[in-house]
């Protein structure tokens, strides 16, 4: 089985602690890789199309020094590498413009405002990588204890 | 790493079979290809047991390695021994390359036509909320139709998409079921337990049924609508009898559940094929005595016009489980393989099984089979036992006498679907060990019983069936 990669990002290291911690259930199946900003976040991701791994979820923070987590996204959108990866955007302190952009622009799969409830990111985060999981069309058994079961029956019926 | 280690294991052994020179294999007469398909024998066993790579990927393995070892359009280094006397029997490559299009997988096509085209159509969901009504909201009677519903629909449609579709529906009233109430259990077992059971119940219910029908031919033939005659019943008893056994072990305290379905039976003109079409297909089937066509001709009445009416689209098409497709087709090629180079024919006599009583044979078989379809896939199992079993049926003096291959080849058949005892057993029972509603133990219990009382039942529906005359 091949480790999925979930990468956060965020200026805050706290932040990202946190997020380790709350996460750490998913070790098993899922390798994390932190970054405190965007520009660090690109170079990351070059080296994962270079060496073909996984990219299962993006958590990415808005306000950050440089370019912004929206920005960021919007970018990431747009990026033929990365088709299936699904974009969770957490964030304190995004305003209503910022959010619609994410939405519409970014195509972001959800948003979660800081601060999160542990059960919360941890459902969300299984949704998602149930979802990247099934439409890159992996073999879903070898994660099946990590993946959202309702999520899944939605794929399964068909 | 475990995995390359699997890999490694795998591709030993039967390299090693392969270059020990044939007068080694205590074999009496064995020929070239048949040595080499010794190799190919045990290279899919280990690859389906010990599974590095996907099931369906060892299948099509076996069809390249018969094409390029002993077929009669083989590698150039492998028809040296061309000519001499213990070369043996070469396969036609068009016959092995046919297997991707036997009429079998095109049975099998035809069912994924219907099934794919009713949850299209959201038929499925809809005759499940009809189906469901009138068990009302008692936790018993709602678990009972629950399973009635689900055997059913596996009788047509895959047991993995029934289970999730059972599972989307019953999860969330799960959820609602207060801490320490064992009936959840009852719930999130019955479901796997009964599209295991229920998947018997028709030729195209689960993959080993249609490698069943492979070996039922000639004399033995078996039609759609007598295959459902008694395998229908037999479901109905087991079905009861897990029902009853979930309530014992696990029963539900809530004192009533409401599974709300939403949605209404569709009415375009689309939805109305598919309902007439659908019904249409299972009565020619059902009534094949009637009208001439036998069941592989009628399985391309969905094929054709759910195309035909771009019900089935292009994209739909790409969706199809072409892997479960390949995965019978392996088996088939390694059937042919194993019957028509004369390789089972010379295993059965250089072992004594003459000197065992037949239906000790059959009792043994069965147990293997269980015991094989619980660890690993239940179609790999079925590859494996079933061409041997169908070919020792017919050289064992005995057998023939208590019902020959329609006997064996049913309860080998059969056998493998009744394995149920772990999560790996089959998909359902992954899904639902995977819903965290169950423990392995609890599912291990349950299941074993099942098993155990379900080879009973096959033994009995056997015995009746020999009763009436039918074999």
């Amino acid at each position: 089985m091949e480790k999925l990669t979930i990468l956060c990002i965020d200026d805050q290291r706290d932040v990202l602690a946190a997020l380790r911690k709350d996460l750490e259930s998913l070790n098993e199946f899922c390798r994390f890789e932190f970054c405190e900003s965007a520009d660090e976040a690109e170079e990351v991701l070059d080296e994962l199309d270079a060496e073909v791994i996984p990219l299962a979820v993006i958590v990415c923070d808005h306000i950050m020094p440089g370019k912004n987590g929206v920005e960021f996204l919007i970018e990431f959108n747009g990026d033929a590498r990365f088709e299936h990866t699904r974009k969770f955007l957490l964030t304190g302190m995004a305003t209503h413009d910022d959010t619609i952009t994410a939405i519409n622009q970014a195509q972001i799969n959800h948003y979660i405002e800081k601060p999160w409830e542990k059960e919360q990111i941890l459902e969300v985060v299984k949704i998602l990588i149930t979802e990247f999981v099934m439409s890159v069309g992996m073999e879903y058994q070898s994660y099946l204890s990590i993946l959202h079961q309702q999520t899944l029956y939605k794929y399964l019926r068909t | 790493m475990r995995e390359k280690l699997k890999f490694v294991i795998a591709s030993a052994l039967p390299l090693i079979i392969l270059n020990i020179p044939t007068e080694f294999i205590p074999i009496q007469g064995l020929s070239i290809v048949e040595h080499r398909l010794i190799a190919i024998f045990v290279m899919a066993l280990l690859f389906w047991v010990l599974e590095p790579v996907p099931v369906f990927a060892t299948s099509v393995f076996v069809i390249f390695l018969e094409l390029i070892m002993i077929s009669d359009k083989s590698f150039v280094l492998f028809k040296e021994a061309a000519g001499t006397v213990n070369f043996g029997v070469v396969l036609s490559y068009k016959e092995i390359m046919a297997t991707f299009a036997s009429p079998i997988i095109l049975l099998f096509l035809g069912g994924f036509f219907l099934a794919m085209a009713a949850t299209k159509y959201q038929l499925d969901i809809n005759l499940a909320r009809v189906f469901l009504k009138p068990f009302g909201t008692k936790p018993a009677f709602v678990l009972l139709g629950l399973m009635i519903v689900t055997a059913v629909f596996s009788m047509f449609m895959s047991n993995t998409a029934t289970t999730a579709m059972m599972l989307a529906i019953i999860s969330p009233v799960l959820a609602l079921f207060e801490k320490g109430d064992r009936g959840r259990v009852a719930f999130a077992l019955g479901i796997p337990f009964a599209a295991n059971i229920g998947g018997i119940g028709t030729p195209i219910g689960t993959p080993p049924n249609i490698i069943a029908m492979k070996y039922l031919t000639g004399e033995s033939v078996i039609s759609f609508g007598t295959w459902m005659c008694f395998s229908v019943p037999l479901v109905l008893i087991l079905l009861t009898f897990a029902w009853l056994l979930l309530l014992v072990l696990h029963k539900p305290q809530t004192p009533s559940i409401n599974v709300a379905i939403k949605g209404k039976f569709r009415k375009n003109w689309q939805s109305l094929i598919v309902y007439v079409t659908f019904t249409l297909t299972i009565l020619l089937w059902l009534f094949d005595f009637l009208h001439g066509m036998n069941s592989y001709i009628v399985a391309m009445i969905p094929v054709t016009v759910f195309s035909m009416t771009k019900i089935i689209t292009t994209q739909d098409l790409k969706r199809i489980n072409w892997d479960v497709l390949w995965l019978v087709s392996g088996g088939i090629a390694l059937g042919m393989g194993l019957e028509k180079s004369g390789l089972v024919g010379h295993l059965i006599e250089s072992i004594p099984f003459a000197s065992f009583h037949p239906l000790f044979i059959l009792f043994l078989a069965t147990i293997i089979t269980i015991i094989m379809a619980t660890f690993m896939s239940n179609t790999a199992t079925a590859n494996l036992l079933i061409p041997i079993m169908a070919v020792l049926a017919t050289s064992l003096p005995g057998m023939a006498q208590y019902g020959g291959t329609r006997l064996v080849v049913l309860a080998v058949g059969f056998a493998c679907s009744l394995a149920m005892a772990l999560p790996v057993s089959t998909p359902p029972n992954a899904m639902a060990h995977a819903s965290g509603y169950i423990e392995t133990s609890e599912m291990m219990k349950a299941g074993t019983i099942i098993s155990g009382v379900g080879i009973l039942g096959v033994y009995t529906m056997l015995f009746v069936l020999k009763q009436v005359g039918f074999f």
